[in-house]
């Protein structure tokens, strides 16, 4: 992989995470990853729910068979559900936290224009015995822009989305820590996959999907709504898998550097993860399989089930803390996957179905 | 009085006492196929939802309400001629305490086609009970309710109960609203109050700016099933669902009765569509209906399923907010009803902006 | 106990593939079976996306009468009735391996519902191969007094192929393999013994439905991955577009020595269960009215399923598209989800004729 390569995802990384975007409130992000697939797909549109559409046409003569890729858009954060005497903001959260990675952290709160709040925290000095060792559930934190109460009201609606602010961080290695990599990497690896299959173009139609709303409700609607839509004869849902980190079970797990988790289980079609692992060993990719028992919690959880059936796979970018605001990634894990995804869908032959008819 | 107000007074007890628990939806049916009469063509599909289609131009819009009522369902009759019971539905085992329970038939028993026999008060003979629980010897102030230890006592008797209650009987609150001061007072409010504002919207609506489709919906306290399955069918551009949301559930900023109806902006596996949200928004405005907010973490409509349906609807959530009283009875407030027909009358008379799906 | 004519239950066949392995996600050696049983008494064959068997069945020719009766029902010989969805899922509950450490010990994952109190010192068949694993377990010489009334988490469990490397390990079971219990069908009395009668017995009656042409247009489904969330029927649902449907299922008896009588149905040995309402759906009235009819009519004996507990594809192919009309009839079955099941064989011949006159009265009388 060339150097260029790895600098140009770290830019897409640094400038896609940064977006907003909560479950629900994603337009403003969509807006702005339309004109960054335009760089790369052949089309680029919006469906009624909100997800990006970006396709690249396929070689193959019509009607062509077509491979739906999904990345999520939204990223988890919280709604403001109430504004209290002194200014101070209440919150909901769209998307699982822990809540005890919360205290101290600065936000956005998302009025027309942004302002900066933190969660409130006591000093050491003025709490009770035993206070530090007990956890704050998040309807007992508050925020705190440090504005007058009169000029909060004003600003802020309730409903309000927010989000951690927390720049992207360098860590050695070339890693990336910024909130947001779960799953704006996906959606990074999406844009390298087209700009790739621009150049190495595929018999089946590609059309990489930005959803909305996968980290909230048990229903991935965007990933479900546009499956049902484009009645895709494959999909691939691009997802962070849990990086390697102290106190994690063996087998929960995939090593920051070791390339694509390949997931196995009921939610993955065996042949597409066959055809995968024979693009990373014609590649000389490094890989990992990713147990995934009861499904993989992921768009390809409702791909899968969409209409009458979608045969499907999950790629994993090695992730740790996720849902932190220092979800970390290597680059280069980032870059493996969309070689590995170009390669995979180059390759796929017209033919290829996933219903065997036996009579 | 306005028009609505004097509609409501006669509907709300008559739709509040019919006989419909989850899956059983007989009795309301019918009830509601009578309220509608002359408005429109009511059909009715696999499910049992009541489906009504208004014609008119601009998009098709899907209003829909549902009409089942919380339910039990009986596991067996006891030695002492006790029925015990399972719950259908969000009611808590400690809220149907001293609740009167009209039983029916499994589907024997009255009109076959309809699949269930008919209550008292329809003229039928199927037995009545009021539920009670087998209370602890020690009680502590905590009323904490095992649904096991709740029994329904019909006076039958340790040798009649066991011949007349059949396993698998289904049983529903007999109760008929009645008026109190500001507030109207009922079992079943959740969702007859819906319900019977929106057959009061429609009757009074002039002037319609969408194609309008309402679904009385079936089951919705079973999971949201009926209107999964009617949305299905419809395939509309928008939709906007009516329900009850009980003070207390939401957090902060709570709401509360006499400010008027409430717009969704979170509960459990929905957000609102930020199209469908404008619309009602604008209709509240245009109407100059005051409104307030619902966030609630746990507690959902059948909005959640709505949206999701095939390529996604664009969903809004209209609640009525009410209170509960620690039994079988809940609280709406009049004036509460009267606003949200006001609003649900000028959602229907304003045009939707939204993208509508291609056809 | 009387067929009248309905087909005879094929319990090689529940035999064959209780034996065979099919955890949710890893259905392909119960499909293949089913699939060369099926192939040549059906019209067409296919396996779907997520990897469900379905076949369609023409219903058997009938010679219309001659026209003497009057109205709708003088021509009901000659009415090919509704299109009919028999559905039993082929996947089963256990273990996928997650990890295979330094020593060559295997970290797991339960697929489905697993009591953990059953796992230490329970045998499991690993794979295509059935290499075998124990599920390792301290002996009581070794566990503080302390410890003794604690449940270990399944998460703290391992099983131990006894292999005495990583890679050793790796190459027998590599990551991602499915574990089966160790169980091996046996036969006494009318009493039989088995793993995964949940629902294996549903596909074996299904399939025993299916010998000769039924008497409506059937498409018969044999479903994967329902014990993780009932995912196969949606989409077989969307794809077969039904009319009807009814699941054929492997349910829990509530037997329970010291409970009272009257809370321990359905039994084992008392007939098929039929359901009311559980977890998943509320069973369609008019539909269960049919069934429950044509058991009267043909006496076979039938019981109540216990309304609440459970769930079953039904309850996702009921709200599939614009909604089915569907029911539950299930063989009443011990210890499911456990190594070894128990049920009744004369249940099983029960809810084989029980479903086919009642594809008779179907016919006859519905809508």
């Amino acid at each position: 992989m060339a150097s260029n390569g790895d600098r140009s995802s770290t830019d897409w990384l640094r400038y896609i995470t940064s977006l907003p975007g909560v479950p629900g409130h994603e337009e403003a992000t969509a807006r702005e990853l339309m004109k960054a697939f335009r760089t790369v797909a052949d089309r680029v549109e919006r469906d009624r729910m909100g997800s990006v559409y970006a396709w690249i046409e396929g070689t193959g003569r019509a009607p062509r068979p077509r491979a739906l890729l999904a990345a999520h858009m939204d990223k988890i954060g919280f709604l403001v559900r109430a504004i209290e005497p002194g200014g101070f903001l209440r919150l909901t959260e769209v998307g699982g936290f822990d809540s005890r990675t919360l205290p101290g952290k600065e936000v956005s709160v998302h009025s027309r224009p942004p302002m900066a709040a933190v969660f409130g925290t006591r000093p050491p000095h003025l709490q009770k015995h035993g206070e530090a060792e007990r956890t704050i559930p998040l309807e007992d934190l508050y925020l705190d822009t440090g504005r007058p109460e009169a000029e909060v009201r004003r600003r802020v609606p309730i409903g309000t989305m927010v989000t951690l602010r927390q720049p992207p961080v360098e860590l050695l290695g070339d890693r990336l820590a910024a909130p947001g990599m779960d799953d704006r990497a996906g959606v990074v690896v999406m844009i390298r996959t087209l700009d790739l299959l621009r150049s190495k173009r595929p018999a089946w139609d590609v059309v990489a999907v930005a959803t909305v709303e996968e980290e909230f409700g048990v229903v991935c609607l965007g990933a479900r709504t546009a499956a049902e839509n484009l009645t895709p004869d494959l999909g691939i849902a691009i997802d962070v898998s849990h990086g390697d980190m102290l106190g994690a079970r063996e087998g929960d797990t995939v090593p920051l550097g070791s390339g694509p988790a390949l997931s196995i289980g009921g939610n993955i079609h065996p042949l597409i993860l066959e055809d995968l692992k024979r693009s990373a060993r014609t590649l000389s990719m490094p890989f990992r399989v990713e147990p995934c028992p009861t499904g993989s919690g992921t768009d390809a959880m409702d791909i899968q089930i969409a209409s009458s059936g979608v045969p499907t796979a999950v790629i994993g970018i090695p992730c740790r803390y996720m849902h932190t605001g220092v979800e970390t990634v290597e680059p280069r894990d980032v870059d493996r996957c969309a070689h590995l995804l170009a390669h995979y869908l180059s390759e796929l032959s017209l033919e290829w179905r996933a219903v065997e008819v036996l009579k | 009085m306005s028009p609505g107000t004097s509609h409501l007074d006669s509907l709300l007890p008559a739709l509040s006492e019919a006989y419909g628990p989850p899956g059983r939806e007989t009795g309301i049916r019918a009830a509601i196929k009578r309220a509608v009469r002359g408005l429109g063509a009511a059909r009715e599909d696999a499910l049992g939802n009541v489906h009504l289609h208004i014609p008119g131009k601009g998009a098709r819009l899907l209003l829909t309400a549902h009409m089942d009522a919380p339910g039990v369902i009986v596991t067996r009759v006891d030695s002492s001629g006790l029925a015990r019971l399972s719950i259908l539905g969000p009611m808590s085992a400690a809220d149907w305490i001293g609740a009167v329970v009209s039983l029916n038939g499994r589907g024997g028993g009255g009109s076959r086609a309809e699949g269930g026999g008919r209550s008292p008060r329809e003229g039928g003979d199927a037995p009545r009970g009021v539920v009670g629980w087998d209370r602890p010897k020690d009680m502590k102030d905590s009323r904490e309710v095992e649904p096991e230890a709740l029994y329904l006592d019909t006076g039958l008797g340790a040798k009649q109960a066991p011949k007349r209650i059949a396993v698998g009987t289904v049983g529903a609150i007999l109760d008929r609203a009645e008026k109190l001061g500001d507030l109207w007072c009922g079992g079943n409010l959740d969702n007859r109050a819906g319900c019977a504002v929106l057959v009061a919207a429609l009757r009074g609506a002039r002037g319609l700016r969408n194609d309008l489709h309402v679904v009385f919906s079936a089951q919705s306290d079973l999971g949201a099933r009926g209107a999964a399955t009617s949305a299905f069918g419809i395939d509309p551009d928008v939709a906007v669902v009516l329900d009850v949301a009980f003070v207390g559930e939401s957090r902060g900023g709570d709401i509360a009765l006499g400010k008027g109806p409430c717009l969704g902006l979170k509960e459990e596996g929905f957000l609102p569509h930020p199209a469908a949200l404008d619309l009602a928004k604008r209709a509240a405005k245009g109407a100059r209906v005051p409104h307030q907010w619902l966030i609630r973490e746990s507690g959902g409509s059948d909005a959640r399923a709505v949206r999701a349906t095939r390529s996604g609807v664009p969903t809004a959530l209209v609640a009525i907010p009410a209170r509960k009283t620690g039994g079988p009875r809940v609280l709406v407030n009049a004036n509460d009803l009267e606003q949200t027909v006001k609003l649900v009358r000028q959602i229907v008379t304003t045009p939707y902006t939204g993208e509508k799906g291609s056809r | 106990m009387s067929r009248n004519g309905a087909p005879v239950f094929q319990e090689r066949l529940l035999e064959t593939i209780s034996n065979a392995p099919g955890v949710s996600g890893g259905e392909e050696a119960v499909r293949a079976i089913l699939a060369e049983y099926a192939r040549d008494k059906v019209d067409s064959l296919e396996v779907d996306p997520m990897g469900s068997l379905v076949a369609r069945i023409e219903p058997a020719p009938r010679r219309a009468r001659s026209a003497r009766g009057t109205g709708a029902r003088g021509n009901g010989a000659a009415r090919k009735g509704p299109h009919v969805m028999l559905c039993a899922h082929m996947d089963e509950v256990g273990l996928m391996v997650t990890a295979v450490e330094k020593e060559g010990r295997l970290r797991f994952r339960r697929v489905g519902g697993i009591d953990p109190r059953i796992l230490p010192g329970q045998v499991f068949r690993i794979g295509i191969e059935g290499t075998h694993a124990v599920v390792g377990a301290l002996p009581p010489h070794l566990v503080p007094r302390t410890e003794r009334d604690k449940v270990t988490a399944a998460d703290d469990l391992y099983l131990d192929v006894g292999a005495r490397s990583q890679e050793e390990a790796e190459e027998r079971v590599p990551v991602g393999s499915y574990a089966v219990f160790d169980t091996t069908y046996e036969a006494w009395g009318t009493t039989r013994k088995g793993k995964a009668f949940d629902d294996r017995v549903g596909c074996a009656v299904l399939a025993s439905l299916i010998q000769r042409r039924p008497p409506v247009p059937v498409t018969a489904v044999w479903t994967v991955q329902e014990e993780v969330g009932l995912r196969g029927a949606a989409a077989a649902a969307r794809r077969v577009q039904p009319d009807l449907a009814i699941v054929l299922e492997g349910t829990a008896s509530g037997e329970s020595p010291g409970a009272p009588p009257d809370e321990q149905y359905p039994y084992m040995g008392r007939g098929p269960a039929l359901t009311v309402q559980d977890r998943s759906l509320m069973v369609h009235a008019r539909l269960l009215g049919a069934i429950e009819d044509t058991a009267k009519r043909h006496r076979v004996l039938t019981q109540w399923k216990r309304p609440g507990v459970g769930g079953t594809d039904a309850g996702r192919i009921a709200i599939s598209g614009s909604g089915v009309p569907s029911a539950v009839v299930s063989v009443v079955c011990r210890y499911i989800h456990a190594p070894a099941a128990y049920l009744d064989v004369r249940d099983a011949q029960r809810a084989v004729t029980l479903i086919w006159h009642t594809l008779e009265t179907l016919r006859k009388e519905w809508p």
